[in-house]
């Protein structure tokens, strides 16, 4: 399988060392200029010259997502407002979202990592690559179709069509490569079996799962089911790229850029590194990105660094992404939903905070959606049935337009709360 | 970017964590940059922003480091001057420190010093001819003494009697200070000439604009540290690497900005 990049996918130890060691410290040279940096690491005593070595990058303080909303909208931004020119709005897990902004070379350096995990899928030139995600991952959605243009590919970007328009276009269009979430490709089956479509009249061949990790047997009964070879991404919200991890062809683990990210795997209790091949948390810290850089950000994901060299002749290292997490989100649909974030929407809505409330992922037809559970007391309860209704739907409404998902609501009695 | 063809990187000089002092004063504090064989790179930055004692400090003018300098993956600490020019590393200085009385063709031979002792009598008269040739106007004024020569002509014997120590790593300091457009020119294609037979430059250079434009990396220094570094094609049009060269404080920048 190509790739796409050689000389920086494939550096040596040595020289990968000294390229994150020089762009370690520029980045935080540049950081440091940014106010809530230069606090926040004068709270802690430090200041980017403590760090002499990779190592030494434990000395600086983490940053956590409460920081995002703190910052809201552009506090965290490293350059002028008239250096930006893109920004992204993603949700965060308090009241306000995450803004990201881009410069004209952050834009550059997202469409090659995107375009470097589409070579490795093996798409080309020869392909047709078709983008559906939900709305919650309309980022992602531009950086693929930007990344798939380098690589040149025909792209048919994200759009809101219903499952049943997807179906046409992945077959009339003669789309090769689907980039979808693991949910969205099994909503995906059900709809081409419903319409008794042959996956053999499909000139699907490769699958682009990203979002949500796939559980153990979803990816390969996919594969079965389209008959297409599917391919793990992995993204974050903050940094709005969805190709931090891409497979390779052995399809052991995910390679993540180490020329543009650095990365550390902590005990998400002791904030210490754990010893080499543990499972804990990932902490990322970005070393080119200009408008927006994340320094020892604590990214809430469960991983396990794998050791070795690949066998595709990358010597970016392998992340095994683990399903479960360090915070209190849950992923639907590859879109990322927080606990605090409904607190806050229904609290918003309410006028007050909500009573009991429980949420969970439930799957109706294949297709998953957002259940909300909300105790109903005196302050909520109405004799009206009609407002009741109203006051569901706009629940439903609210939390389904911030999230970027189905949003079901259940007005339960408190006592029906197990 | 297109699929890249793959090339062996081999890094020429690599500096990491490097640290200078003039006694309790900090000039570069914690500066790791890379220069790959065959490679031109420009260091750019304001005055005193720690160019020049960072180059100072490869060459061993400036002893008061601390940090990683290696050649080749050896390790120039320690080192005196003499040494290191014969590590194959020479430095064409700011303001070109001839010697004004000595004719060209004597300042041309004092850059080959080293090599006298080394009895390279006949290729040392050789190189003389090769750099005559790279520089024809210094041919015309062989005998001249250096004092003589225009500016221009005093930074192409700077620069020649730093070939005769045929290095593997040129060092330059402000090459095009005090001269004009064309002749800053002709200096950089010269440079440009000496990367396509092999040579590998470390290009320390206000005149970014100058520099970046012949360049393949750049580094940007402010207050002795890199804040930005990459190709120098992209650092062209950047706008930190204008501000950095102009000196402007960036903090007015961010805190003036909500």
């Amino acid at each position: 399988m190509p790739i796409w990049n050689r000389r920086d996918e494939c550096y040596d130890a040595d020289e990968r060392l000294q390229q994150q060691m020089e762009r370690l410290q520029s980045a935080l040279n540049r950081a440091y200029n940014v106010p809530f940096y230069r606090n926040h690491f004068a709270r802690h005593g430090v200041e980017p010259t403590v760090v002499e070595s990779i190592e030494d990058l434990s000395r600086i303080p983490f940053i956590e997502p409460c920081h995002f909303s703190e910052n809201y909208p552009y506090g965290l931004f490293a350059v002028p407002l008239r250096d930006i020119v893109r920004i992204h709005t993603a949700r965060g897990n308090g009241p306000l979202p995450v803004v990201s902004g881009y410069t004209k070379k952050d834009l550059l350096i997202w469409r090659e990592l995107v375009a470097r995990a589409l070579t490795a899928a093996g798409v080309s030139s020869t392909d047709i690559l078709q983008v559906e995600l939900d709305p919650g991952l309309a980022n992602w959605g531009r950086d693929y179709k930007d990344g798939a243009e380098s690589v040149g590919a025909g792209v048919i970007p994200m759009t809101t069509l219903p499952p049943e328009k997807q179906l046409m276009i992945l077959k009339d269009y003669k789309t090769s490569v689907l980039v979808t979430s693991a949910s969205g490709a099994e909503q995906l089956v059900y709809h081409l079996f419903r319409a008794n479509l042959n996956p053999n009249e499909l000139a699907l061949k490769t699958l682009i799962l990203v979002g949500d990790a796939p559980g153990d047997n979803v990816r390969g009964n996919l594969e079965e089911q389209l008959h297409v070879r599917a391919w793990l991404h992995h993204g974050l919200n903050e940094v709005p790229g969805p190709t931090l991890g891409f497979e390779c062809e052995e399809r052991n683990g995910l390679h993540v850029s180490e020329d543009h990210f650095l990365i550390e795997v902590v005990n998400p209790d002791t904030g210490e590194l754990v010893k080499a091949g543990e499972e804990g948390e990932l902490v990322l810290t970005t070393l080119t990105t200009r408008a927006y850089p994340l320094i020892r950000f604590r990214t809430g994901d469960r991983v396990r660094l794998l050791h070795g060299a690949c066998p595709c002749g990358r010597t970016l290292r392998r992340v095994e992404w683990l399903p479960h997490r360090s915070d209190d989100m849950m992923v639907i649909r590859g879109v990322k939903v927080y606990h605090k974030q409904i607190f806050h929407i229904l609290t918003r809505e309410l006028g007050f905070e909500p009573p009991l409330y429980r949420f969970m992922a439930v799957k109706q037809q294949m297709m998953e959606y957002l259940e909300v559970s909300l105790g109903v007391n005196e302050s909520i309860f109405s004799d009206e049935i009609k407002e009741m209704q109203k006051l569901s739907q706009k629940l439903s409404d609210e939390l389904s337009l911030e999230i970027g998902l189905p949003v079901a609501i259940r007005l339960k009695e408190q006592g029906s709360f197990t | 970017m297109e699929p890249g063809v793959f090339q062996e990187v081999r890094t020429m000089l690599r500096i990491r964590n490097l640290k200078c002092f003039y006694g309790r004063i900090r000039a570069v504090s914690g500066v790791s940059l890379s220069v790959r064989r065959g490679e031109i790179i420009a260091l750019i930055g304001a005055n005193g922003a720690g160019k020049s004692t960072l180059l100072n400090a490869i060459c061993g003018l400036h002893p008061q480091w601390n940090g990683e300098i290696l050649i080749e993956k050896q390790s120039l600490s320690g080192l005196k001057p003499p040494d290191i020019v014969k590590m194959g590393i020479s430095l064409v200085p700011e303001g070109r420190m001839l010697f004004p009385p000595l004719s060209v063709i004597d300042n041309l031979k004092l850059g080959a010093y080293v090599r006298y002792r080394k009895k390279e009598h006949r290729e040392i008269e050789g190189d003389l001819g090769t750099v005559l040739e790279l520089f024809p106007v210094l041919k015309e004024r062989m005998k001249q003494p250096a004092g003589m020569l225009s500016g221009g002509e005093q930074q192409m014997l700077a620069i020649g009697r730093a070939l005769m120590a045929r290095p593997r790593l040129l060092l330059l300091d402000e090459p095009s200070m005090g001269l004009a457009p064309f002749l800053v020119r002709l200096i950089l294609d010269v440079l440009v000439q000496l990367k396509g037979q092999g040579m590998t430059v470390l290009l320390v250079e206000q005149n970014a604009r100058a520099a970046l434009q012949i360049a393949d990396r750049g580094y940007v220094l402010e207050n002795g540290k890199v804040i930005l570094d990459g190709n120098a094609s992209e650092l062209l049009t950047d706008h930190d690497v204008k501000r950095a060269y102009l000196g402007k404080d960036y903090r007015e920048f961010y805190e003036g900005r909500a």
